[in-house]
């Protein structure tokens, strides 16, 4: 006979329900995406801590590397992508050289702010940066200052880079073009200056 | 790949020559002083920033980074380079697509859209390993190539991460306590100085120099501390975004929590510059947020 399991007792039942760990939304295909995109094991961590011990972040932010790694593995998707912590990692691999599990949190980070991107979640500085080397092929492109300098170096006023050569820059586009990159920036920068 | 002549393409990345171009013109002398010939890479792009781009969308960064490789591959050259931001997109890159053929394909099939194919033909060296490296130069070429010696200078080296992490990808070794660049500086006749947790991240990586400057700034500072505890005269570094990072930081540092540090930053070809005979205007020192002077006037 089949018949539902509990206590019988609506208040219970809903103070049950409010345990953190009870997320009736958790996904499992999230673990497996982050997996993917990071090329890393995240399911083999057993939460040691060594990773946020190592974090030059964690001192100095809320951010802790070992929560996002649980919430990878406990599959808390938008309790990972909507939390602005997530960038507060500078990719410095101490933790990932230093994971007794070998894992690479940081690429677990990585693989999480991709999937941030997806639904525009993402800072304007990132933003900015398509936009220019969209422009130019540089994230940070020459001035005026810098070409009389380098000019009193004995060197090319632009470097021989898509500066010199900005026949090179429409292939450039095409690759962010392929993949949307420069559309979806300029969306998004759009909408916040709304 | 280059044979005899040790000749590479020079992948410039965007801070070295838009920010510092003392660091390209040193690594062009520098380079050629110990029998490397650095060849321009025409046309190359932003690595892309791995960071900001890696972030975003890794396959944009697989397929931005292998295009500057393709460049390469064309030219039959190995590349080098003077930034452990630019190691890690290129470096790692081309390691990733030469042995992983799902990325590969999927590169090569947004390349075919530009008449470009990424074949893995050739190899991925920074400019520092290359000068470690006694194959191609090695510390006693370095040391037998300097005419004006930094003695009594202390020099603090800072890593950075991107080059020698995550170090089961690498082929550097050790990454907690490496002395690979303490023995090139060492090389040049100054004290390399150790310091408190120096494998510690500049703070600039990862986007977050972008998105909250005062976190980023704070973890230079950490640094900053560490550094000055131990009488350093100067940070040298192998990347010009930590450069960037701790030399404009500290003028950022100085106005938004009120510490002045004064001490110069110095990439490693800015250094070997010195001490291989170039002038402080030859290597533009003036463009630097941080007066060099206090450390120049102990070596000129």
């Amino acid at each position: 006979m089949a018949r539902e399991k509990n206590y019988g007792n609506p208040q219970l039942e809903n103070k049950l329900r409010d345990r953190y760990y009870y997320v009736d939304d958790t996904k499992p295909e999230f673990l497996a995406n982050v997996e993917k995109i990071g090329r890393t094991i995240a399911h083999m961590c057993y939460q040691c801590g060594t990773c946020t011990g190592s974090c030059p972040s964690a001192p100095r932010s809320s951010y802790r590397i070992r929560l996002f790694v649980r919430r990878a593995v406990l599959g808390l998707e938008e309790e990972a992508l909507t939390d602005p912590d997530l960038w507060l990692c500078t990719t410095c691999y101490s933790c990932t050289d230093r994971c007794p599990r070998d894992i690479a949190p940081t690429d677990i980070i990585m693989a999480m702010r991709n999937l941030a991107f997806k639904w525009d979640i993402i800072p304007r500085n990132f933003l900015q940066t398509v936009q220019l080397i969209y422009k130019s092929g540089h994230g940070v492109p020459n001035n005026d200052v810098n070409r009389a300098a380098r000019e009193r170096l004995g060197l090319p006023r632009d470097p021989p880079t898509t500066h010199a050569y900005p026949e090179f820059i429409p292939g450039i586009q095409k690759i962010l073009d392929h993949y949307k990159l420069k559309e979806n920036a300029d969306r998004m920068l759009a909408e916040e200056g709304k | 790949m280059s044979g005899n002549k040790h000749q590479y393409a020079f992948f410039l990345g965007c801070i070295a020559p838009n920010r510092y171009p003392g660091c390209e013109a040193a690594a062009i002398r520098t380079s050629a002083k110990v029998g490397i010939e650095l060849l321009p890479l025409k046309g190359a792009s932003c690595c892309p920033a791995p960071g900001a781009f890696g972030s975003i969308d890794l396959n944009v960064w697989y397929a931005m980074a292998a295009r500057n490789v393709v460049l390469a591959e064309q030219m039959n050259m190995d590349i080098t380079l003077i930034c452990n931001g630019c190691y890690k997109s290129i470096w790692e890159v081309n390691h990733i697509l030469k042995h992983n053929d799902e990325l590969r394909d999927g590169v090569n099939e947004v390349l075919k859209e530009i008449d470009m194919e990424f074949k893995g033909t050739i190899d991925v060296w920074h400019l520092a390993e290359l000068y470690y490296d006694p194959a191609i130069c090695g510390v006693d070429k370095i040391r037998a190539s300097v005419t004006r010696p930094l003695t009594g200078t202390k020099i603090a080296v800072h890593y950075g991460c991107h080059l020698m992490k995550p170090k089961k990808e690498r082929h550097f070794g050790d990454t907690e306590n490496p002395m690979w660049v303490d023995e090139l500086v060492e090389a040049l006749g100054a004290e390399a100085v150790q310091y408190r947790n120096k494998m510690q991240c500049c703070g600039a990586g990862g986007g977050v120099r972008g998105f909250d400057i005062v976190h980023s700034l704070d973890i230079t500072n950490e640094k900053l501390i560490n550094v000055k505890e131990v009488g350093a005269d100067a940070i040298t570094e192998v990347c010009p975004f930590c450069q960037l990072e701790y030399d404009r930081g500290q003028i950022e540092i100085a106005e938004k929590f009120g510490i002045k540090y004064g001490l110069p930053v110095l990439h490693f070809n800015e250094l070997l510059g010195l001490a291989q005979g170039m002038s402080p205007q030859e290597l533009a020192l003036d463009l630097h947020a941080i007066d060099c002077k206090p450390f120049l006037e102990k070596i000129l």
